[in-house]
């Protein structure tokens, strides 16, 4: 006999095991004869029986429960600070890597003038001078 | 004996208290008497925590049950490898074992340094002895090893003990604590030089060349740590799982990710003298995460299987955080001017911002652990109610920044330092890119519609072109200079730069790992109540119980059930699950039987009889590719320990300096005075 079918699984997925001894779904709770995800499993599938909805189900489980039966923090209230905080905290560390790498980037090098011919014609005929005096 | 095991330690609390003070007096009064009583003091307290030690571990071996300690976690019928793991399998042992280790630290430390750095070596054993002093006082007072049954209960002894939990009799328990803890206390040593040298206003290179070493080799025991705390509850746990999220699994992995953060950006100190703030507070962060996370498993704040229990010892660590902290956050701010960069970065497509990057997202992956652990905390401190966060939580917001890190682990060592041309971002690129998208493709063809475990396995191939490019363009160019072979030539190349070449092993490892990692997106899970000759199918394996026996050992009783394993047909294996039920905490345990392969696993828990006839209720798993992560720790602890190897060729780094600036030379000037 299969103890947990698909469809048990995909509602377990989205509550928390809140057995206190692991960090699991109901879902996901491997332990045989848990104390609270093998009696959530027997009442999700009683009420798919009854025709509930994914929705009604877990509805019913945080009206019982708590919003702790949920597996994960809600996207709304203060559940949805939970959602935001790891990529708020990302896009701060984005910016102030933005902030050092302007504050400590080297100033762009002064575009390179052009040379005036007779000028350059100057310079080679010293440093030619210079190379014939070292060479003598 | 209970009386000599206390009195060591309260002694040891004394002479750490006076080693404190006499190494700060000292080193302030330029007093070298004080310093070096400070010094032999160090190694006193080594030898009084050892003698507790030591007379702990006597009673736990000879079944001393007038100790409260021993009759809690040990008892006749224990082997002695688990005796010895007492040790650690309980609050007041394992703290008692977190000081030994410290002082054990301590006297490494100053005997290796007893001839130099004489102006920050004072500081360095003040910060340690103040940690010792902070662990003793819980050793003392608060969790005392030695508390006999008799006090306040009218026991005098206990004909045996109550045993070391089951799930902690494997031997991969009996190592993964003192590996974490090696990892956990040893990082110190690097927090340790890093205060002193901003106390003494030396905040250069000296600490970080002097402490590499042993960041590396404290990262690699918390890496040894972590993976065979995975082992473990990959093995005994009996659901197949090796990361679960618990708190206390996180607590033991944040200061192993500031570590790597901290092992990776205290690169552009040494070579271009930048970040040493930055640096400063990584190797901060690491150390008091390590103590946080010690905190988390023992005083009961968060809800976790792996905790020591509920108890008032929170407070105590808060109180030494809350000192550390506001007094390193005090002392770097008051040090800012002798941190300052000595170079400019000179482009944005540069090996420093890949560095930058890389502990960008690595503190963000920190953040985002750390903050789901704690959001249950929080939740029920504001609004009232506790909001659960589970696996799928972890789960969605640390893969896309685990693959964005894979990815950054490929890219990184390919850019120059100070600059990389767009010609040769193209020419290093453009292969490994192009390998990437051509698997995406084909497994998405074959199939595959997970669009992380396509990105995961695209980006290993990447990373693994990437590192290979970089061993064959070296070790060809060897081989055609010095006329060898190319295998030769390969461990020449790694011999010449051991440190970059053997990074990029460990780069390897880790690609290995995430080619684990990513096969849990194919799991496959069955429970069953199967009776005895009739089969079940789970993935391609076909399973049978052919027979069920039981037997008796000394410490539990077993149920065995024996399970033939069949693929199109063929007997492949035969398999044997194990149940043991431990007599003196009359705890069940699983001993799963687990069929390795390197394309997957078939993992079989026996987790109960049948409720009817003859049977058992069988939980079967197939993970896919699960075997690379523990064969990519061994290709990670190799690369680490080829870190170690002293290079054959010594590089060294020209610097920028920054004009207008004078600290930089100040500092170095100082440096050549002490």
């Amino acid at each position: 006999m299969d103890f947990i079918s698909p469809e048990i699984k995909r509602v377990g997925m989205k509550l928390a095991c809140l057995c206190g001894s692991c960090r699991n779904s109901v879902g996901d709770c491997s332990m045989i004869a848990c104390g609270y995800a093998f009696p959530a499993k027997q009442k999700i599938k009683q009420l798919q029986t009854m025709g509930s909805s994914d929705q009604n189900i877990v509805g019913r489980f945080v009206k019982e429960q708590g919003i702790k039966a949920l597996a994960t923090p809600e996207t709304t209230g203060f559940g949805l600070i939970g959602w935001l905080m790891p990529g708020f905290a990302a896009l701060l560390g984005l910016i102030a890597v933005g902030v050092y790498i302007k504050r400590f980037r080297s100033p762009m090098p002064a575009p390179a003038v052009p040379v005036a011919p007779a000028a350059l014609a100057a310079y080679e005929s010293t440093a030619a001078k210079e190379l014939d005096r070292m060479e003598s | 004996m209970e009386n000599v095991g206390a009195l060591s330690l309260l002694l040891a609390f004394c002479v750490a208290l006076f080693s404190f003070f006499s190494s700060i007096v000292g080193a302030w009064r330029k007093n070298l008497y004080l310093v070096a009583a400070a010094q032999r003091s160090v190694y006193l307290v080594w030898a009084l925590i050892t003698t507790a030690s030591g007379l702990l571990l006597y009673g736990l071996i000879e079944g001393d049950f007038r100790l409260q300690y021993v009759a809690s976690h040990s008892n006749k019928a224990m082997p002695l490898l688990y005796k010895v793991t007492a040790w650690w399998g309980g609050q007041e042992g394992s703290l008692l074992f977190w000081s030994w280790i410290l002082s054990c630290y301590g006297a490494v430390v100053v005997f290796t340094n007893r001839k130099q750095f004489k102006t920050i070596m004072p500081w360095v054993i003040a910060v340690m002895m103040f940690t010792q002093i902070f662990f003793l006082i819980l050793n003392n007072f608060v969790v005392p090893p030695f508390q006999l049954w008799a006090i306040g209960r009218g026991i005098i002894s206990l004909p045996d003990g109550q045993g070391l939990n089951p799930l902690l009799q494997t031997p991969s328990m009996a190592i993964h604590p003192p590996m974490l803890y090696l990892g956990y206390v040893g990082f110190i040593v690097p927090f340790a030089f890093a205060i002193a040298s901003l106390i003494t206003k030396q905040p250069g290179d000296e600490w970080i060349q002097t402490t590499r070493r042993w960041t590396l080799v404290t990262w690699l025991f918390q890496s040894i740590g972590v993976t065979l705390g995975m082992g473990w509850a990959y093995y005994v746990l009996g659901w197949g799982g090796y990361w679960a999220w618990d708190p206390v699994e996180n607590a033991s992995v944040l200061p192993w990710i500031t570590a790597t953060a901290f092992l990776h950006s205290v690169m552009m100190q040494e070579k271009r003298g930048m970040m040493k703030v930055w640096n400063m507070v990584l190797v901060s962060s690491t150390f008091f995460l390590c103590i946080f996370g010690t905190m988390l498993t023992r005083s009961g704040l968060v809800q976790s299987v792996h905790a020591f229990g509920i108890s008032s010892i929170g407070n105590y660590f808060a109180t030494f955080l809350a000192i550390g902290i506001a007094a390193t956050v005090w002392l770097i701010l008051d040090r800012l001017e002798f941190l300052k960069s000595e170079a400019h970065l000179e482009s944005v497509v540069s090996r420093e911002s890949g560095f930058l990057f890389n502990n960008l997202v690595l503190l963000a992956s920190c953040f985002a652990v750390l903050w789901g652990t704690l959001f249950p905390v929080i939740s029920e401190a504001v609004t009232g109610e506790k909001i659960s966060v589970d696996a799928p939580f972890f789960n969605k917001v640390n893969i896309p920044i685990g693959l964005f890190l894979l990815f950054l682990t490929g890219v990184g060592p390919l850019i120059a330092w100070r600059r990389s041309s767009p010609d040769s971002l193209r020419r290093n690129f453009m292969w490994p890119t192009i390998a990437m998208f051509v698997l995406m493709a084909a497994l998405f063809g074959a199939g595959i519609r997970n669009e992380y475990a396509l990105l995961s396995f695209g980006l290993c191939l990447f990373v693994t072109a990437t590192i290979a490019s970089e061993f064959i363009k070296g070790a060809v160019a060897i081989a055609h200079k010095e006329s060898m072979n190319v295998v030769r030539a390969t461990i020449e190349l790694t011999h010449r730069n051991t440190r970059r070449y053997g990074g990029y092993l460990v780069h390897m490892g880790i690609v290995v790992m995430f080619v684990g990692f990513t096969g849990a997106a194919f799991n496959k899970d069955l429970i069953v109540e199967a009776s005895m000759g009739k089969s079940f199918n789970i993935g391609r394996y076909e399973l049978k119980i052919t027979e069920l026996k039981d037997g008796d050992e000394e410490n539990y009783a077993w149920m065995k059930a024996k399970i033939d394993v069949m693929v199109d047909g063929k007997l492949v294996d035969t398999m044997e699950p194990e149940r043991r039920i431990y007599k003196a905490s009359r705890q069940p345990t699983s001993n799963v039987d687990i069929r390795r392969r390197l394309n997957e696993d078939l993992f079989l828990n026996f987790a109960a009889m049948a409720t009817q006839g003859q049977g058992a209720v069988i939980q079967a798993y197939v993970f896919p590719l699960v075997s690379w992560i523990w064969i990519g720790f061994v290709v990670v602890f190799f690369g680490t320990l080829i870190c170690l190897v002293p290079a054959k060729i010594k590089y060294s780094y020209a610097r920028t300096e920054v004009v207008g600036t004078t600290t930089g030379k100040a500092t170095r000037e100082s440096h050549a005075k002490t």
